[in-house]
């Protein structure tokens, strides 16, 4: 996957200014910066939602986005959440649903579930795309801190298993290092993008 | 219930009042009416072509009125060029699309279904372009990531959205061409509940025409009862806590 933007403006008042990013499979990269820099408009270029910016995006492969918030669909249980978007069988939904952790909860609606557990299912629903790249958008934001954590290593295990590439959007740097990706950081007006050296 | 009661003991009080059978009979004077024609089969070949004619025109008026709301509400362009065409449709009377459509089209059946359906279409267009507006586009991006197909896009994501709208155009919607499928048969059809009372109209029977109202009236109300609420008790079943 290939971004060569030019700009992308919001009603006039530029927010992303010229940035190249190249993101492959098996390559983990995340992109910090502080709310508002346009990190989320980054990744929804990136994702092919938002095509009104200047500039070309390359992309062959398959992608699938873990959203902020869980964006399940409230009338379909879980399994079906998986399955209806994603295509894939229920077999695998419900392989899925075990992996990260929720064996017994796929005849649940989504606001039966808590955060956590809807965060992990559009998780599985993510993995269940069979994506060659995986764009998450503060996949781990007001969560506590253990289900963060369970759910970051949950997230790296899939990855490693697929070998699927990660573009991870946060604010937050141990998060990326969690996930062994490459840091950069979003920054100036219109935001650019630069390698994080602090990360090494 | 009480209301209904409340009701049938004023009917009856201004009844009693009134002394005259012709002119005002009592409840129970309409109950044999009603009881007779359902007896001699009357009420069910009438009431049945009248049925017929209603869900004819519902359920055309229902997709056509649901795709052009839809439309509307999703596509800016689509709304502006529309709006005026629906503003004239909403405020076009039925009697003069009614007439229009036996003379255009003919006094046949044909005709009567596509004018009550015309008359409808505008009340569900503007109800479904309302909830069109307030779709979730979070929803609508998951869709397009995970590259819905747009059959599957519109039946597990936006119809189950519009559900509320649904109803609500359908309960409406019902209500409404019920009685716009009676003045149709009362103008230009030769069986149905509107034919009837036009009959009866002209012998002044008015326990004939309560008796005829009523029953489709029940008739109706067996419709919301037994198909209207069930449904929607299935579409919202996801918005109720199990355990």
């Amino acid at each position: 996957m290939r971004l060569e933007l030019t700009g992308k403006s919001f009603a006039g008042r530029p927010v992303l200014g010229p940035l190249h990013l190249t993101v492959e499979r098996g390559q983990r990269m995340a992109v910090l910066g502080p709310s508002g820099i346009g990190k989320s408009t980054l990744l929804r270029i990136l994702a092919g939602l938002d095509r009104d910016f200047g500039g070309r995006l390359e992309s062959r492969e398959k992608v699938a986005v873990v959203f902020q918030e869980p964006v399940l669909l409230p009338w379909q249980r879980a399994v079906a959440n998986i399955t209806l978007p994603t295509g894939c069988t229920e077999a695998e939904a419900r392989r899925l649903m075990a992996e990260v952790g929720l064996a017994g909860q796929e005849d649940k609606f989504p606001r039966q579930l808590s955060l956590g557990q809807q965060r992990r299912l559009s998780l599985a629903r993510a993995f269940a795309a069979r994506p060659d790249i995986l764009l998450m958008d503060e996949p781990f934001a007001s969560l506590d801190r253990e289900t963060a954590g369970r759910m970051m290593d949950l997230t790296a295990r899939l990855l490693d298993r697929s070998g699927a590439g990660l573009v991870l959007i946060t604010h937050d740097a141990a998060e990326a290092s969690g996930l062994g990706a490459e840091l950069f950081r979003l920054a100036g007006s219109p935001a650019a993008l630069v390698r994080d050296e602090r990360a090494g | 219930m009480l209301s209904v009661l409340l009701l049938l003991a004023a009917w009856w009080a201004v009844a009693a009042w009134a002394g005259d059978p012709r002119t005002m009979p009592s409840p129970w004077e309409v109950t044999e009416r009603i009881a007779g024609l359902a007896a001699s089969g009357e009420l069910w070949l009438h009431a049945g072509a009248t049925l017929l004619r209603v869900l004819a025109s519902f359920a055309i008026a229902m997709a056509l009125g649901t795709a052009l709301g839809l439309w509307m509400g999703r596509a800016r362009a689509a709304d502006r060029w529309l709006n005026p065409v629906l503003v004239i449709g909403l405020n076009m009377p039925a009697l003069v699309v009614i007439v229009l459509a036996y003379i255009w089209i003919g006094l046949n059946e044909v005709a009567a279904v596509t004018a009550v359906a015309l008359n409808k279409i505008p009340v569900t267009a503007v109800m479904l372009r309302e909830g069109s507006r307030a779709l979730r586009p979070d929803l609508d991006d998951m869709a397009r990531v995970f590259r819905m197909g747009a059959w599957s896009r519109l039946r597990h994501v936006v119809l189950p959205q519009l559900a509320p709208h649904v109803a609500a155009a359908a309960r409406a919607g019902l209500s409404l061409i019920w009685k716009i499928v009676l003045v149709v048969e009362f103008l230009g059809r030769s069986n149905g509940v509107g034919f009837k009372i036009h009959l009866l109209f002209s012998s002044f029977d008015v326990a004939g025409v309560l008796a005829w109202a009523l029953a489709f009236v029940a008739v109706m109300l067996a419709i919301d009862l037994l198909v209207l609420r069930p449904w929607e008790a299935g579409a919202n079943r996801w918005r109720r806590d199990e355990a």
